[in-house]
């Protein structure tokens, strides 16, 4: 712990870090101290316990298994992972997480994957194609749609290509801010086909994708808010299927500080079981951890 | 409809190929315990099923599994009723067979999510017909158009198992907050739950996440506990609030040390994730997927054989320490796991 304190705080340069790996930052940026987390696998769960031992120490984090605060100390490779229900307040199970956390109001932030996201948000993870007979059948919902739209803000993790980027899904799984009234047949805000329910104003914020940040404006419409580092707007837009706002970009996404990157190293995914690979730190880095 | 009973059920102890025997059949409606590949996945019962060359099963679940990778890979399974349907180690991604079964029109598919299927199981649980659920209103789940078992002509009330429709949308009648979701109640006709340890008339427990067993076994009307270790139920009953099924749901126990094998039991073994990926790499393609389940499944002439053939350097590295309940020996990724020390995350936070 002495040690994270002398790693400095200023940002690692091109070539110091890999993509992921800012990934996985981004996302633990989009954590609050005092939110209460429900995260999927994958690099979510990366990213939140990043999180947890950087910016918000005091967020607390659901897996959706049945795990109430867990404190891990060696990377789950799944949600019902022994080594994510660690030091864990409860443990219950999925009517705790989904009808006692999810349903009765308490969690704050869901932070979730996607095989492809509409212009409003809306996420798909169960088929490309028509419904029953996909091109691509993936594996559905999971706590997906639940999370996605019981928990108050939402972000997801997307990887950034033109047909996963997409003006509207083919399946929706989980509805963003334009959904379908299924009882009229039309494509509606979500505030008025959620009309009356607790969750009206819930929805994504965010979206970190391999290419940039997203936010989502007034409407409810995905605009982009800063490119990841060596990526361009015209990448970015190419990447696109739809025709992305680009006129609120802030500019480049800011990059991983040593320090983020040592904690993310060394204490979160040490065994790279999500991270592809570990990358060397710069001599003057090095020079602290060697003592 | 709740199922009113005259006398209680009397839990035999049975080996695993009688339970198999006794309680599985061609069709039968299977919830099985866990989640995904990782955790408490009655491995050994979904094997037996397997070399018992049961058929058309309906799976009926919360999620995708070791157990439900054997059943596809053997053709097993008919319907899958569930909400995620990747499985173990290959989170995120769907099982080769399962895709491959379905394009073809082998299986029919019903999709669903966590949430709706932890309050469908809860609902069976409960002898409730139906529970109410905020699910996500505009999600293709409760599109009219996309009812899998609707479709295939199966909601005609002769099964008795599947209700007469998916879901319904209506406005929630007491309080006025818009509109929302009913969905029937999951009523399986076996539950098999693989558990740390069972007392010998029934009562069982496990540590580590709790899933939906608990409700799956009251859903149920049959279920077969499977337990690391029979103890005695005076054992069981020294911390009472640590158990979560009483011995009165139980139809079964059958004692099967590593029977949720490659899955974890926190506390007595870990998931063998380099096994997981064999498995995967052997369902892409028929010859691999042949040869593996002639090896692993109809090779050991019982599940002793199966666990000896995987060798005491496997099962060393897998045991948990009683500390954490898992193992910090086995290759998970491209490094070792390092020591064990107080999670950072304890003391930035001050606990």
């Amino acid at each position: 712990m002495e040690l994270i304190d002398k790693i400095p705080d200023e940002p690692a340069k091109p070539g110091e870090f890999i993509l992921p790996e800012l990934m996985a930052i981004q996302i633990a940026h989009q954590v609050r101290n005092d939110d209460i987390v429900f995260a999927g696998t994958g690099l979510p769960m990366v990213g939140i316990m990043t999180a947890n031992f950087i910016n918000a120490p005091n967020a607390l984090l659901i897996y959706e298994s049945g795990i109430c605060d867990g404190k891990t100390m060696h990377v789950p490779m799944s949600v019902c992972d022994q080594r994510a229900a660690n030091m864990s307040s409860t443990l219950g199970g999925l009517v705790d997480t989904f009808g006692y956390y999810l349903q009765n109001g308490y969690v704050t932030l869901g932070f979730l994957g996607g095989a492809a996201i509409d212009k409003y948000g809306g996420v798909n993870v169960t088929s490309i194609g028509d419904y029953y007979s996909p091109a691509h059948r993936f594996t559905g919902s999971g706590g997906n749609s639940d999370i996605g739209t019981m928990a108050h803000r939402t972000a997801f993790i997307i990887l950034q290509e033109k047909r996963r980027f997409i003006e509207r899904n083919d399946y929706t799984t989980t509805p963003g801010w334009w959904c379908w009234d299924f009882k009229t047949n039309e494509w509606k805000p979500k505030k008025e086909v959620w009309k009356g329910t607790a969750y009206a104003n819930s929805g994504p914020v965010a979206v970190v994708t391999n290419m940039g940040n997203y936010a989502f404006d007034e409407k409810g419409e995905i605009y982009l808010k800063s490119f990841h580092p060596g990526v361009t707007i015209e990448q970015i837009k190419e990447n696109c299927g739809f025709n992305l706002n680009v006129s609120r970009v802030e500019g480049e996404t800011k990059k991983p500080t040593y320090k983020e990157l040592f904690v993310l190293r060394e204490f979160v995914d040490p065994e790279l079981i999500f991270l592809p690979q570990k990358v060397e730190y710069p001599a003057h880095i090095q020079k602290i951890i060697n003592g | 409809m709740p199922r009113l009973r005259t006398q209680t059920k009397k839990a035999q102890i049975m080996s695993l190929e009688e339970a198999c025997k006794a309680f599985m059949h061609d069709g039968a409606m299977v919830a099985w315990s866990g989640f995904t590949g990782f955790n408490r996945n009655p491995f050994a019962f979904a094997w037996q099923t397997v070399r018992q060359g049961v058929k058309n099963l309906h799976v009926i679940d919360r999620h995708g599994s070791c157990c439900t990778w054997l059943l596809n890979a053997a053709g097993a399974m008919k319907i899958y009723e569930t909400d995620w349907m990747g499985w173990g180690e290959m989170a995120g991604k769907l099982d080769v067979n399962l895709e491959r079964r379905y394009k073809k029109g082998e299986m029919i598919l019903e999709d669903y999510s966590h949430g709706a299927m932890a309050m469908r199981f809860l609902a069976g649980a409960i002898g409730a017909p139906f529970i109410p659920y905020n699910a996500p209103l505009g999600s293709d789940l409760y599109n009219p158009k996309y009812d899998a078992l609707g479709r295939a002509g199966m909601r005609d009330g002769k099964n008795p198992k599947i209700p007469k429709k998916k879901f319904i949308q209506f406005e929630e009648p007491f309080w006025g907050e818009g509109e929302t979701i009913l969905l029937p109640a999951a009523r399986p006709e076996l539950a098999v739950i693989h558990v740390a340890q069972a007392g010998d008339k029934g009562t069982a427990r496990w540590r580590g996440v709790g899933t939906i067993d608990k409700e799956i076994a009251y859903a149920a009307d049959k279920v077969v506990i499977l337990a690391e270790e029979i103890v005695p139920e005076s054992e069981m009953r020294k911390v009472p609030e640590a158990n979560q099924i009483p011995y009165f749901v139980v139809d079964a126990i059958v004692e099967c040390p590593w029977g949720a094998f490659p899955s974890s039991v926190p506390f007595y073994y870990d998931y063998d994730a380099p096994f997981m990926r064999g498995m995967d790499a052997a369902s892409r393609n028929p010859e691999d997927m042949k040869k593996w389940l002639d090896e692993w499944v109809y090779g050991p002439k019982n599940w002793e054989e199966f666990i000896v053939k995987l060798g005491a350097k496997r099962l060393l590295d897998l045991k948990a320490d009683s500390v954490t309940g898992y193992s910090t020996r086995m290759m998970r990724g491209k490094k070792p796991a390092p020591r064990m020390k107080m999670p950072l995350s304890v003391a930035m936070s001050g606990y």
